[in-house]
């Protein structure tokens, strides 16, 4: 398997008695959208703050493409971009000052293809000699996002990218990622949006109480957990199944109205179609609906104890 | 050859205090300018001579160290603490620029502010009594090496502080009062015992004392006292910047 692009190995980071991550061990593989998700408070921004060297682990190892981020920051913080949560701006200067002064702070020399390249994939050209106090939230988000792209990071952190965005720049933001990513750049995304996760994430990792419950590829993770749901609109009420369906665990909803069939993940609703087609049952309309990541999400945390994952 | 990513930072940081010229570069010039008219000229009249030179003379070093010292400590301590109010000091930590660079960035462009201010202060003196220097290297030497160890501990205070307040009781509280009883405005032979005695005590005395012998060629303690103890203010300054710096103290979590 190829080397991961960003590892962690037992790390720990306390705050006194409280601990924040409790010995992470966790592999970002190359060239994925890898999403942290958790609840407020699960450690995900303090797990890539330790990445982007904003906050120092405890205990364990951190390292980027093979690089130790303490021993040996130089070289992975230049590997390393980072969008903050908190959105910053310096009142001093203008949207290209901004980003000409970032690319510097990495000692690279920003050059007028790629700060074109830049300012017009973000929608930014336009204020491109504004100063960065008279920007909307949206647009100075966009600038965050620029200003840890300058110097061509192989990983980009993205925290909480689209907190209080609009609808139309998430979907703008989400493109842009999903380009990111077919250049060659790993994005690891926290969200507690699942919405988020769900439409971006090539793999995610679910983190709760600063321990990992379960890393997995998004479509296995739903394949495994995502239970399916069958439901029958009928077009007059019953008042009793036939024992063939009862015996497939369906139930009545809606005071008899609705016939309502739960299937484990991987099984087939084949018996139960079969079993209402035999009870001559009055259908109006049929429809399945599967587990989303958020009802994944959910299930994971209700059971809650670490070590529970797979 | 310096590298692309420290001078970047200095850069910024002295193109942050040239665009803002009125509240670093004017206000200070019309303080001074103000300390020396009213001290200089209204109360020199009745002094006459201290030292052997004109009073309005005698004060020039003092307030041309005053200009370096608040504007080299504010220099740093304000952009530090705006750059953690406004979260962009998260933009400088993720950054492969090593703590010997930030520092040197940040205590470079404190020390232009500083001399800058020191300059102008002078050129103004100088239109009304002469801008003869007796000792130019030593003078510049002086004003360096005090530029540089307030833009240390401007910094130190900038990483420090929480709030504006804050940064503001070093400058108001200490630098302030330290200069004004430091022999800005007369000289410590003037001084019955235990005043003197206090004058000789304050770090900043000697300081003033360096500089007004690199400028007028008098000096109560002579030439290197002065000079030595604002290298050694340096050398503990710089020290206890990095190493604050290095800890990560207010800064990383």
């Amino acid at each position: 398997m190829e080397a991961p692009v960003v590892s962690w190995r037992g790390v720990t980071k306390r705050y006194g008695d409280v601990a924040a991550l409790d010995g992470v061990d966790l592999d970002v593989p190359r060239g994925e959208i890898f999403a942290l998700l958790g609840p407020n408070g699960a450690g995900k921004t303090t797990l890539i703050s330790i990445v982007a060297g904003l906050v120092r682990a405890t205990a364990g190892t951190t390292t980027v493409l093979g690089h130790d981020v303490v021993a040996d920051y130089r070289a992975t913080r230049r590997a390393v971009g980072l969008v903050p949560q908190e959105i910053n701006f310096d009142p001093f200067f203008t949207v290209e000052e901004t980003l000409r002064i970032q690319a510097g702070y990495f000692g690279v020399r920003l050059s007028s293809d790629r700060l074109e390249e830049i300012l017009h994939a973000l929608d930014l050209a336009s204020k491109r000699h504004a100063n960065t106090r008279a920007l909307s939230g949206g647009m100075k988000r966009r600038l965050l996002i620029g200003k840890a792209l300058v110097h061509e990071p192989s990983v980009l952190f993205l925290d909480e990218p689209t907190a209080g965005v609009d609808v139309q720049l998430r979907q703008a933001l989400w493109a842009y990622v999903r380009t990111l990513r077919s250049r060659g750049t790993t994005i690891v995304l926290t969200t507690h949006y699942l919405e988020e996760a769900e439409e971006l994430a090539d793999r995610v990792a679910v983190i709760a109480g600063g321990r990992i419950l379960v890393v997995e590829e998004k479509v296995r993770l739903l394949e495994r957990h995502a239970a399916k749901t069958l439901r029958v609109a009928l077009s007059a009420p019953v008042a009793s199944l036939p024992p063939s369906l009862l015996a497939l665990g369906a139930r009545l909803e809606d005071g008899g109205l609705a016939v309502s069939v739960a299937a484990p993940p991987g099984a087939s609703f084949g018996p139960a179609l079969s079993a209402l087609a035999g009870a001559g049952l009055p259908v109006r309309d049929v429809e399945t609906r599967r587990m989303r990541l958020e009802d994944v999400f959910v299930s994971l945390l209700k059971q809650g104890e670490p070590g529970d994952g797979p | 050859m310096i590298g692309l990513g420290p001078r970047t930072l200095f850069l910024k940081e002295v193109r942050r205090f040239l665009r803002v010229p009125g509240q670093t570069v004017l206000s200070p010039l019309v303080t001074t300018t103000l300390y020396f008219l009213v001290f200089g000229w209204s109360l020199g009249g009745r002094l006459k001579e201290v030292d052997g030179v004109p009073y309005a003379r005698f004060i020039v070093p003092g307030l041309v160290m005053l200009g370096a010292v608040t504007n080299a400590f504010l220099n740093t301590s304000s952009s530090i603490m705006v750059m953690k109010l406004q979260g962009t000091m998260v933009d400088l930590l993720v950054s492969p620029l090593s703590y010997g660079e930030i520092l040197a960035a940040f205590v470079g462009a404190a020390v232009v502010r500083g001399m800058m201010v020191a300059s102008v202060v002078w050129l103004v003196a100088a239109a009304f009594t002469g801008a003869g220097l007796a000792h130019p290297l030593h003078a510049f030497c002086a004003l360096a090496l005090v530029a540089i160890a307030f833009g240390a501990l401007g910094f130190l205070t900038g990483v420090w502080a929480r709030t504006f307040e804050q940064v503001n009781f070093f400058p108001t509280f200490v630098i302030t009062p330290l200069t004004f009883l430091g022999g800005v405005f007369y000289s410590a032979e003037m001084l019955p015992g235990p005043l003197r005695t206090l004058t000789l005590a304050n770090p900043i005395y000697y300081m003033v004392d360096a500089l007004r012998w690199g400028m007028l060629g008098r000096s109560g303690a002579g030439p290197w006292p002065g000079l030595a103890a604002v290298a050694a203010l340096c050398a503990v300054s710089l020290a206890a910047a990095l190493a604050v710096l290095r800890s990560g103290w207010r800064l990383r979590g």
